[in-house]
């Protein structure tokens, strides 16, 4: 920890009585006529904002949500179990503020910008309101940069643009967490560049989580080397819903204000269920109304408002960007259920998370066919564009031609060779926790898939096929991974074709063939194999 | 008690827009005053709480207990009271009551702390200015609390204008400590 002078001290505590307000001022008063689980109910107080902070005694700050003819409702942000029955409120004239700024990256902060990481004071020099209006619409402008998640099957399949929101929806333990963590982790490439038009700054927000959730978490991104443009916001589990419904406007907070510096944002929100069931308990100790699933009738304005927040910003106000990746936890995959429902609506796209896929070792276990993106693939790199042509539909025909196969033995040879490709696709999209490709190193590998370069590859060899040849490349042609990565483009097809030519000759399968083109097994079969139909005329006797 | 006083007003208001129209203003702050110290007294609450008497047996009691202070009107709104077993709210219609009174004749009840008596001068000097201040008439009350340490503290409503020693260290103690 930094330490401090005695002077330095002094100085400070000179300055900071210079700056105290010695003048009277009239303020409003109220008096705390209940305290129940977080919630106050207080007399007076007339002149109160909504949304305002309110002033308990002992320093503890609480926020107006429910302004009534003859009360007003509020939750405490702290410890409310010091208040009692007849206790002083006071209003402070301010909407609620955190702290903002580049003083927050490597942080981790709870939901009103304390630091918790015990490395000292966030020394921001700005604050800025936590509840701020979306950008209007002559504020922003179509997403056209893509946000590489290092993920073969997502960046392929469902790509995310910058300033886009992208729900990741799925039931516990189907690795949710693990592809916003990935997609941080992915951006340390673009960190180290230095290029401000490349990097982006990630907020982690973790509302309702368990504590060794969120440590683990920080000691991933730290040990990945990701901390360092990440700040994270933590509302775990033992705070009070309070603090969990807020959480993710502090993280958006946060984050609006580097976009409207200009620079690029990732945001997760992890997860929005939590911060809906937090925003239902607050709703119903206040006495609102309960709708559909118990949850108060603004839940949706909850939600929109805080994603409309994400946006890419026109080029005049800086082009900005703030990406949204909502996570939403689903029950029994049920994703007509309210809350799904609501955010799917409102987001640009989801990457929905199958259970059964994970569990037959499909990771990461997207369900294809019903994840979209439905602005992604404007902002694809030109080499990305170029290799994935048509990989959704192969995927497509190969589900519905797997469902068919298992019915009828014989098929022709169209619908093997489809069913072959589909097998070695899907071999090819799985790929383990915290390793993101380079974009590369995943055009390079959805080349392969994608033009038929692994139909002759054993289903089980494909991920070691991919991973050799791509070290050979490193080895030997580093100027084809050279020339994606410094132009985003992929020109040079032949080079690669003549690559992969020359490592077919030394691939040996772990059964020990080849799988050099023109040496496939295919010999005529024996004639007593064949059944062959015949026709017999027969003369009517 | 938040929800009580909204439960309250249609009575207060009722009661002093009667009293409006009959020109009866200070008879029935006084009726009121006289039912709500009824209503607050912790022996008639007692009978009045008894299951076995009938609303007409309550009202007679009720109008017994404040006798000729009551006149006819006032003995319907205590039956009123009576029927829609309301007559606990009587300290709170009262209260609001005083709010409408205030309201209607431009006066603000002020409450003046001071950590010492104050005199007639300095207290003349305090009800002007807050009268300016507040735009109404003030109806003041004064009293002392040593634990200011110095200056006023003046509550109107709502509204608190803290000029005492003990404000300005509070305040002082949260700028150091933020």
């Amino acid at each position: 920890m930094q330490q401090l002078n005695p002077s330095e001290i002094s100085e400070i505590i000179k300055s900071r009585i210079a700056k105290l307000d010695t003048s009277t001022e009239a303020r409003n008063e109220g008096t705390v006529v209940s305290v129940s689980d977080g919630i106050v109910r207080i007399h007076g107080l007339a002149d109160v904002m909504f949304g305002e902070m309110i002033e308990f005694e002992g320093g503890i700050y609480g926020m107006a949500l429910n302004l009534e003819q003859d009360s007003v409702g509020a939750v405490v942000l702290g410890d409310y179990l010091g208040l009692a029955e007849g206790q002083k409120v006071r209003c402070t004239g301010r909407i609620l503020e955190v702290p903002v700024g580049p003083e927050l990256l490597g942080r981790v902060v709870d939901a009103l910008g304390n630091p918790i990481d015990g490395k000292g004071p966030v020394d921001a020099k700005q604050t800025d309101a936590v509840e701020k209006v979306a950008p209007g619409v002559i504020w922003r402008r179509e997403v056209n940069e893509p946000v590489q998640t290092g993920y073969k099957s997502i960046d392929a399949m469902v790509p995310i643009g910058r300033g886009q929101r992208q729900l990741i929806i799925g039931d516990r333990a189907t690795g949710k967490t693990t592809i916003a963590i990935d997609t941080i982790i992915n951006q340390k490439q673009n960190w180290e560049s230095g290029d401000p038009s490349k990097q982006v700054r990630c907020i982690y927000v973790a509302i309702g989580q368990k504590g060794s959730t969120i440590a683990s978490v920080r000691g991933a991104l730290e040990e990945a080397g990701a901390l360092e443009y990440t700040t994270i916001v933590a509302a775990p589990a033992s705070d009070s819903a309070g603090f969990k419904y807020l959480a993710p406007y502090t993280g958006s907070a946060i984050g609006q204000q580097w976009m409207y510096d200009g620079k690029h944002v990732l945001i997760v929100f992890d997860d929005l269920t939590k911060q809906a069931e937090a925003y239902r308990a607050v709703s119903l100790l206040l006495r609102r109304p309960p709708g559909r699933e118990a949850y108060p009738g603004d839940v949706f304005y909850l939600h929109s408002r805080l994603l409309e927040r994400c946006a890419k910003l026109s080029d005049d106000l800086g082009a900005g960007s703030m990406t949204g990746l909502p996570i939403i936890e689903t029950k029994a995959n049920d994703v007509s259920a309210f809350i799904p429902t609501n955010v799917i609506s409102i987001t640009d796209g989801q990457i929905f998370l199958q259970s059964d896929l994970f569990a037959s070792n499909q990771r990461p276990a997207i369900d294809v066919g019903i994840s979209v993106s439905r602005v992604g693939g404007a902002a694809m790199t030109k080499a990305m564009k170029k290799v994935t042509g048509s990989l959704k539909v192969d995927l497509a025909q190969f589900r519905a031609m797997e469902a068919f196969a298992m019915f009828a033995s014989d098929l022709d040879a169209a619908s093997r060779q489809q069913l072959a490709r589909g097998q070695r696709l899907m071999a090819l999209l799985k790929q383990p926790a915290y390793s993101p490709y380079p974009l590369e190193e995943m055009t390079v590998s959805l080349w392969l898939g994608t033009t038929g370069r692994l139909d002759r590859v054993p289903v089980e060899d494909v991920i070691r096929f991919e991973h050799e040849f791509i070290d050979f490349l490193k080895r030997s042609h580093e100027g084809i991974l050279a020339g994606i990565r410094e132009t985003t483009k992929f020109e040079d097809e032949d080079a690669l074709a003549a690559a992969y030519d020359s490592f077919t000759d030394q691939f040996e399968t772990s059964e020990g063939g080849s799988i050099k083109a023109g040496r496939e097994e295919a010999e005529a079969m024996e004639d007593d194999e064949l059944g062959q139909e015949q026709i017999v005329k027969q003369k009517r006797g | 008690m938040a929800e009580l006083t909204t439960i309250a007003r249609p009575y207060a208001k009722a009661a002093f827009v009667f009293a409006k129209e009959q020109g009866d203003l200070g008879k029935w702050e006084k009726m009121l005053g006289l039912a709500a110290a009824v209503a607050g007294d912790a022996t008639m609450r007692a009978y009045l709480d008894q299951p076995e008497l009938d609303d007409a047996a309550k009202v007679s009691a009720f109008a017994e207990v404040c006798g000729d202070e009551l006149d006819e009107s006032g003995r319907n709104f205590i039956a009123q009271l009576t029927q829609n077993k309301r007559l606990p709210l009587l300290p709170i219609i009262l209260q609001l009551f005083h709010e409408l009174l205030a309201q209607e004749q431009r006066f603000t009840d002020v409450e003046l702390i001071s950590a010492f008596d104050l005199d007639d001068a300095a207290t003349e000097k305090l009800v002007t200015a807050l009268k300016k201040r507040l735009g109404t008439d003030v109806n003041v009350t004064t009293s002392v609390d040593q634990s200011l340490i110095g200056g006023v503290l003046v509550r109107a409503g709502d509204t608190v204008i803290d000029g005492s020693v003990r404000g300005r260290l509070n305040r002082l103690a949260e700028q150091l400590n933020s």
